[in-house]
């Protein structure tokens, strides 16, 4: 699926022009990718889509000021005029007093399994078929449903050149699938969804996603409202990911060392029980968020992050770590050519516990099993009100019946000085997150 | 003399690239026909944007760039295609077509969604959206210099105003549609924003306060802005929050301000009344059409021809947009519609489809959507309420469309005691299911106000929309406290 597209010429040619300039700092990136997607709504498959872009960025830095550009031409004059904006900028730009500059070259051994053929060489016809089998296996649970869903394909190609002598190029494949399908009978409605994503189609289970959406809807039958209180509420894999993603954005980056997260004064300080830790791990083989190096050139490494409930290091790109006076730890996420490197986590992996879901709810005579729900917090204050999008009440050991119009609300840090029990069993995701079931002991719930 | 000729020769430049591009756009498209489309769509989308962030007091970033490209859709085989290229070359375009006819050949043996579009009486026109001051025509020094007035009007608040941040930003979008009915449209749109945002301190307690503008304008929104009033209320907010006590939970009869009442209508009601997720089953009003979904007091409107930040002459597929009532006192009676939409629920296309840019299709959005107002001063929405929360300034919200389950989480909010607001609250959330809610609706304001300049994410796309809304009272809705 890939078009021939030339990255190094244009980046040498605008690395050229910088060079004549006089200016502290520069990176210049270009990037091209290319998707395949094949959309589904209401009775199944509706329209395909395949999407070429590139681009290319530049970053200048001038007396601490910085001027940033993109564009997305590769033509020649639109490179230059590019690298011109950016100067100008970074020229009118004040002097921002954290910046210290841009890291050099660095050696790394090369993380492997980044690279699928079989997704570079996918055409929607084939990719149709899965979705298909996908779609099927959902009726093959229960008839009737209306979809919305797709399934995305994509390879994607970058170069890197920076004025410290930084230069390397990736090359990636990812294949995602999302399905959703909604039952009606009457007013009641039974809607869930379901996902996957990897590097290779070998890694994606297209009956497992629509057989567990399907069965999944099919259980949110009779939803029913419940009182509000404080009850202890067990956080399924499916849902955790997003507790432990909000703990790493706030212990990430510029951010968290300008004292502007909830856990920006967490670090070396225990949040959780000893049970509780969490690796970061850039390197996993064949794993969504795994690369050779970050986004400024750093190796990515295997850092952990939080063991037995102590935080062990904040997250950096080059930045926050000359703000820390820290080395980088590896961490600098680029978004594409738009210029912008911020930092943040990669595959994050949760300690496993010693306990299992199915103990956790036979272990909970009043709580809440939350199967979906965004835990997004105040960033800066750490408070959260957050509704469970999907969820069961669980008396007496059991299951008993879905929950709607339920929220759960507190403080971030609050949840994780609560967390009672983690599993043992969990869900790996792209190869290389894996969130447990955490179960939290007194949540405050509002509802009827 | 001499900028003046390179102005003129920067024209001529603009003028013929723009012819060039049109005549490959229809030239594309009568390619698409000779193919086998039954339908061909192509549309060249171009926006050049322009920024500055300020931090602390320090303009230590600007920036600038240009997104441009190509979408072509087609219909073949009675499905659809779509594919997207930067390349503007003769050979891109031919690749894009070739990619968007071949992807709509693969999925014709597989089921699902047919492709039908209602054909509409093809337009030729050009619409460059009017400012009074072009933002281009103000150097980068001079917006430097106002947006650093306006960080330091926030800094000088309060000494417990620890970090301000200020950005600024101008974009310019220029949407050229032709289709095989005959359209050829262009449209020319700019938008200018500024932002405040404070973060106040107080010992580990730290807070956050915004205020922004933003709309179909150029460089005068931000001249009008006066740092004392704008930035102010950021800060203001912020450091009022620091001695704000958490909500209480549970459910409670609410009043919303004018862009809660905006984010309300749009999450609650509006992506629901979205042709697209009707006629895919995925609304929870998709067999509602002329039934009672919310109270008497309730009307609800989308109207991109307001001069609002959604605003818009035309849709992306080409149609003249029109103002769309679609809940008239409390009775569903539209929904919004693509060509698509149209055709499938027998219902005139009136431009509700866009597209965030050339890299996806157009999908149906609201606009500038808005609560009516009614007769009630804001003193009367409150009046007789025992106990309840009022919110204000809105954050962000999402809802599940196929359950109708919605959340709304606000900026700030007070509790409501024998009809006056007494303490302050922060980091207010609620949830609500959509046909009770709207149905639990018992005030409405006569103190509309639209103030609401977004983007709206559905389908990995965001697009510029606006709500407005008067205070409004809804009883028994779910608070989501932390006491």
């Amino acid at each position: 699926m890939e078009r021939e597209v030339d990255l190094v010429t244009p980046v040498e040619r605008a690395i050229g022009l910088l060079s004549k300039v006089d200016l502290d700092f520069f990176d210049v990136t270009a990037t091209y990718s290319r998707s395949l997607s094949i959309g589904v709504l209401g009775k199944g498959i509706k329209e395909t889509s395949s999407l070429d872009d590139l681009g290319i960025g530049v970053r200048a830095h001038k007396n601490r000021g910085r001027g940033i550009a993109f564009s997305q031409s590769l033509d020649p004059a639109d490179v230059e005029t590019t690298a011109r904006k950016a100067v100008a900028f970074a020229r009118m730009a004040q002097p921002d007093p954290y910046f210290k500059g841009i890291p050099g070259p660095s050696k790394a051994s090369e993380v492997m399994g980044l690279f699928d053929d079989e997704i570079r060489s996918l055409d929607l016809e084939r990719a149709a078929k899965f979705v298909k089998a996908m779609i099927d296996a959902t009726e093959g649970v229960r008839v009737g449903a209306k979809f919305w869903g797709s399934m995305n394909t994509g390879y994607w190609r970058s170069y890197l050149m920076t004025s410290t002598g930084v230069s390397f190029g990736e090359e990636k494949t990812h294949i995602g699938a999302y399905l959703s399908p909604t039952y009606r009978e009457g007013d009641d409605v039974g809607s869930s969804y379901e996902y996957d994503y990897a590097i290779s189609l070998g890694e994606m289970d297209f009956h497992k996603i629509g057989k567990r959406a399907a069965e999944k809807a099919v259980g949110q039958f009779g939803s029913r409202k419940v009182e509000s209180g404080i009850l202890p509420i067990i956080i399924s894999p499916d849902s955790s990911g997003s507790l432990c993603s909000g703990l790493l954005d706030a212990i990430s980056g510029e951010s968290a060392v300008k004292g502007r997260t909830f856990a920006s004064n967490s670090l070396g300080k225990h949040i959780a029980p000893g049970i509780f830790g969490i690796v970061d791990d850039g390197t996993i083989r064949g794993a969504v968020e795994s690369s050779t190096y970050d986004g400024e050139g750093i190796p990515r490494r295997t850092t952990e992050v939080v063991s037995e409930g102590r935080i062990l290091t904040f997250l950096h790109n080059s930045y926050s770590a000359g703000i820390a006076g820290v080395e980088t730890t590896g961490h600098a996420q680029r978004g594409g050519y738009g210029g912008y490197v911020g930092a943040g986590p990669t595959n994050i992996r949760v300690k496993p516990g010693d306990s299992s879901l199915d103990e956790m709810v036979s272990e909970t005579k009043r709580g809440i099993l939350v199967e979906q729900a965004g835990f997004f917090s105040n960033m800066v204050s750490g408070e959260f009100s957050s509704t469970i999008d999907e969820g069961f009440l669980i008396e007496g050991g059991e299951r008993k019946h879905p929950v709607k119009n339920l929220m759960v609300g507190g403080y971030m840090l609050d949840l994780y000085r609560n967390i009672e029990a983690v599993s043992k069993e969990g869900r790996e995701l792209g190869k290389g997150h894996f969130f447990p079931a955490i179960k939290i002991g007194g949540a405050k719930l509002a509802g009827k | 003399m001499i900028p003046s000729y390179r102005f003129i020769f920067i024209v001529a430049d603009i003028l013929s690239w723009r012819a060039e591009m049109k005549d490959l756009l229809e030239s594309c498209v009568k390619k698409g026909l000779g193919s086998g489309a039954s339908f061909c769509e192509v549309r060249l989308f171009e926006e050049r944007s322009n920024n500055i962030s300020v931090e602390n007091g320090v303009a230590e970033t600007l920036g600038s760039g240009i997104v441009r490209g190509v979408g072509v859709r087609v219909i073949v085989a009675d499905r659809w295609g779509f594919a997207s290229t930067n390349v503007l070359t003769q050979k891109g375009f031919d690749v894009a077509l070739a990619d968007a006819i071949g992807g709509s050949r693969s999925i014709r043996e597989h089921g699902g969604e047919e492709a039908r579009v209602s054909e509409v009486k093809p337009v030729t026109d050009t619409v460059i959206h009017d400012v009074k001051v072009n933002p281009e025509d103000v150097s980068p020094e001079v917006k430097i210099k106002k947006v650093l007035e306006i960080d330091r009007a926030a800094k000088a608040y309060s000494d417990r105003v620890k970090d301000t941040f200020v950005t600024y930003r101008d974009v310019l979008t220029k949407v050229i549609v032709c289709n095989s009915f005959g359209a050829s449209i262009e449209e020319v749109t700019p938008r200018t924003y500024a932002y405040c945002t404070v973060i106040s301190r107080e010992g580990d307690n730290k807070q956050i306060g915004f205020e922004f503008v933003g709309n179909v304008a150029g460089y005068e929104i931000i001249d009008g802005i006066e740092p004392d009033k704008f930035s102010v209320k950021a800060a203001e907010r912020a450091v009022k929050l620091l001695s704000a006590r958490p909500p209480p939970r549970g459910t409670y009869p609410i009043v919303v301000d004018q862009r809660v009442g905006g984010l309300f209508v749009h999450e609650a009601f509006g992506h629901n009344s979205e042709g697209d997720l009707v006629l895919g089953g995925q609304s929870i009003i998709s067999d509602k059409m002329g039934e009672k979904v919310a109270s008497d007091l309730i009307t609800i409107i989308d109207d991109p021809t307001m001069p609002k930040h959604g605003h818009f002459v035309y849709d992306h597929e080409g149609t003249r947009a029109k103002p769309h009532q679609i809940v008239k006192d409390g009775m569903l009676v539209a929904f919004l519609h693509s060509l698509e939409s149209a055709a499938k629920l027998g219902a005139k296309p009136e431009g509700s489809a866009r597209a965030q840019s050339h890299h996806n299709p157009p999908i149906i959005r609201m606009s500038n959507t808005y609560f009516a107002p009614g007769d009630m001063s804001f003193e009367e929405t409150l009046e007789g309420i025992e106990l309840g929360v009022y919110l204000a300034g809105s954050q962000y919200g999402y809802v599940e469309t196929q359950k109708g389950q919605f959340t709304a989480k606000a900026e700030e909010g007070w509790l409501i005691e024998k009809g006056e607001l007494t303490e302050h609250l922060r980091d207010v959330a609620v949830n609500g299911l959509t046909l009770e809610a709207l149905k639990n609706v018992t005030a409405v304001g006569n103190d509309f106000k639209m103030d609401f300049p977004g983007m709206c994410g559905k389908g990995n796309q965001g697009m510029y929309v606006d709500a407005g809304s008067p205070h409004v009272r809804i009883e028994n809705i779910v608070v989501g406290g932390r006491r």
